[in-house]
């Protein structure tokens, strides 16, 4: 375990050897994809330098290798979220695809009219649009829990958040738009005492928190590996395995069957059956290599770092006069994302001013459109931080929003 | 600040963005239509009057960001007056050259030069298309 300065961090990430329009870069958009450490970048090299092969069907010493460090990572992934096996995690192509499964897999043919399916009103497009997708299949219907004035799921919906209809509660751990943590645990709690299952968005968790499958008791959980510093391209789906050993596949091919005739054919068992066709091995290795280079750091240290640095991020912001933060004030509360406006200029016009001075920030709606509506706006500008982050930082966002103040000066 | 930036939003830009021509909405219109940029969630609307298949009046209100606003209101200035078929033409040839497309700006769009700053923000260009997108989807109102 090391704790290292946030700029001996940066040494680790080639991409910020790379200047832009002349000066270091300043990212702060690491809730869209975070850059990728040496390690990570040196196992995608590797495997294709020497281990490179497909997996699960040949006997020869390459696809043997292939198939072993694919298994490993599976392990690593398993560990990385305290599952208590290798096989509850499925390898899929990211958070998205992982919630896609478990709607077409789990829910489709279980779900009928009458049922409910619970979301909340902080949902990313991912984790809302398989639902809906779902839902008018089914028949079953859609309820939401909604914010309170900070960006929290509200007491009085915390209070009522299943009911006997509720078949599946489908949650983010961390607000992709909001940073806000929820309060998993109680939720998975209460909706098992109803018997629905639940799901969890962990793709803004992982980076930031640790994320304890047992602990949490949930059914199914998502993360991506383009979010913890690990390749694009590759994710993972936790599933319970009375539900995995359950549940048919959603798409069917190589590499997922036992035995086919022409008028049948028999699954492997969970969790590859979910994993048609050839997987991406090494996206997964190399996912396993950030895994490793995320968990050598002391947790608690660098979530004690982040939350500083939050704070001090909405101490500069919030004195800017025009400018309005969104979220729970209390940093301790909240992950990674600081969503704010600027008064009279559109977000974009902020984060492309920001890029002019190489902060790298989005403005837009964030794949959160209900959310934006609610929160009565087209779109924000959003700075969410990573392990390279530091008050430099956050000092350059404030001097590039004096610029941003200086441009759309109102005369 | 960069020239980029600086480029990207000089005074003619914003002084559009802060006070767009043609903005308020036509009260009887004779076409409507609706544009939105999937991206950013943009959205603009846009009314005509005609005078047989001349533009007569436009107007168009954006919710939208610097450059969607000022590139509605430099079209709406450009477009007055002329066939709708010829500037439904001019929008194709305007998005070409956004698009980086070697033709050269048509002489009747060269009020719309300082947006050619844009073309080198690629995620943007769609942005200064948005007008001209409903322009070229602007549908007949059936009279009642």
């Amino acid at each position: 375990m090391s704790f290292p300065s946030p700029e001996t961090i940066r040494a680790d990430f080639p991409i910020f050897r790379r200047e832009f329009h002349g000066r270091p870069l300043a990212y702060l958009d690491n809730a869209a994809t975070t850059q990728k450490p040496r390690a990570v970048i040196e196992a995608l090299v590797d495997f294709y330098e020497h281990h490179n092969a497909n997996t699960h069907s040949g006997v020869h010493t390459l696809s043997e290798e292939a198939t072993e460090l694919y298994e490993e990572a599976r392990g690593r992934a398993a560990r990385f979220l305290n599952a208590p096996s290798p096989r509850c995690i499925v390898f899929t192509s990211g958070t998205t695809a992982a919630i896609n499964l478990v709607a077409q897999s789990w829910a489709r043919p279980r779900l009928q009219p009458g049922d409910e399916i619970v979301l909340t009103a902080m949902e990313h497009h991912s984790n809302l649009l398989p639902w809906q997708q779902v839902a008018r299949e089914t028949g079953a219907s859609l309820r939401y829990l909604e914010l309170d004035g900070e960006g929290r799921l509200a007491t009085e919906h915390m209070e009522k958040a299943v009911t006997e209809a509720t078949r599946l509660l489908a949650v983010t751990h961390v607000s992709n738009v909001l940073g806000t943590i929820n309060p998993v645990e109680r939720l998975v709690r209460q909706a098992r005492a109803v018997g629905a299952l639940t799901i969890v968005d962990a793709a803004q968790s992982t980076p930031h928190l640790p994320v304890d499958v047992q602990a949490l008791d949930c059914d199914f959980l998502a993360f991506s590996g383009h979010k913890v510093y690990g390749p694009m391209g590759i994710g993972v789906l936790y599933g319970k395995s009375e539900h995995l050993d359950a549940m048919e596949p959603h798409a069917s091919g190589g590499g997922m069957v036992l035995r086919v005739e022409r008028d049948g054919a028999d699954w492997m068992e969970a969790p590859w059956r979910f994993e048609a066709g050839t997987p991406n091995v090494a996206g997964a290795v190399a996912l396993a290599a950030a895994l490793d280079y995320l968990q050598g750091f002391d947790g608690e240290a660098l979530r004690g770092q982040e939350i500083a640095l939050t704070g001090y991020a909405l101490e500069r912001l919030g004195e800017r006069s025009g400018l309005r933060l969104y979220g729970p004030s209390d940093p301790a509360q909240r992950a990674g994302a600081i969503p704010f406006s600027v008064e009279g200029v559109h977000p974009h016009d902020v984060a492309e001013i920001l890029d002019g001075q190489s902060v790298a920030v989005r403005g837009g709606h964030h794949c959160c459109q209900p959310l934006m509506a609610h929160l009565g706006v087209p779109a924000l500008v959003r700075a969410s931080l990573g392990l390279y982050n530091d008050t430099n930082d956050i000092d350059r966002l404030a001097e590039g929003l004096e610029r941003v103040a200086g441009i759309f000066r109102h005369d | 600040m960069t020239e980029d930036a600086d480029t990207l939003y000089r005074e003619v830009i914003l002084e559009h963005a802060r006070h767009p021509r043609n903005a308020a909405p036509l009260e009887h219109p004779h076409r409507r239509a609706r544009a939105v940029n999937p991206l950013c969630g943009d959205e603009l609307e846009l009314t005509l009057t005609m005078d047989g298949e001349a533009i007569r009046e436009i107007g168009i209100q954006v919710r939208g960001c610097a450059i969607a606003q000022a590139a509605a209101s430099l079209m709406s200035k450009a477009v007055k007056g002329i066939a709708l078929s010829e500037a439904q033409a001019l929008g194709r040839a305007f998005a070409d050259h956004m698009h980086g497309d070697e033709t050269s700006l048509p002489a009747e769009l060269d009020g719309l030069r300082p947006l050619e700053a844009v073309k080198q923000h690629r995620s943007r260009i769609n942005c200064t298309l948005l007008a001209w997108q409903a322009l070229g989807e602007a549908a007949p109102l059936v009279e009642k």
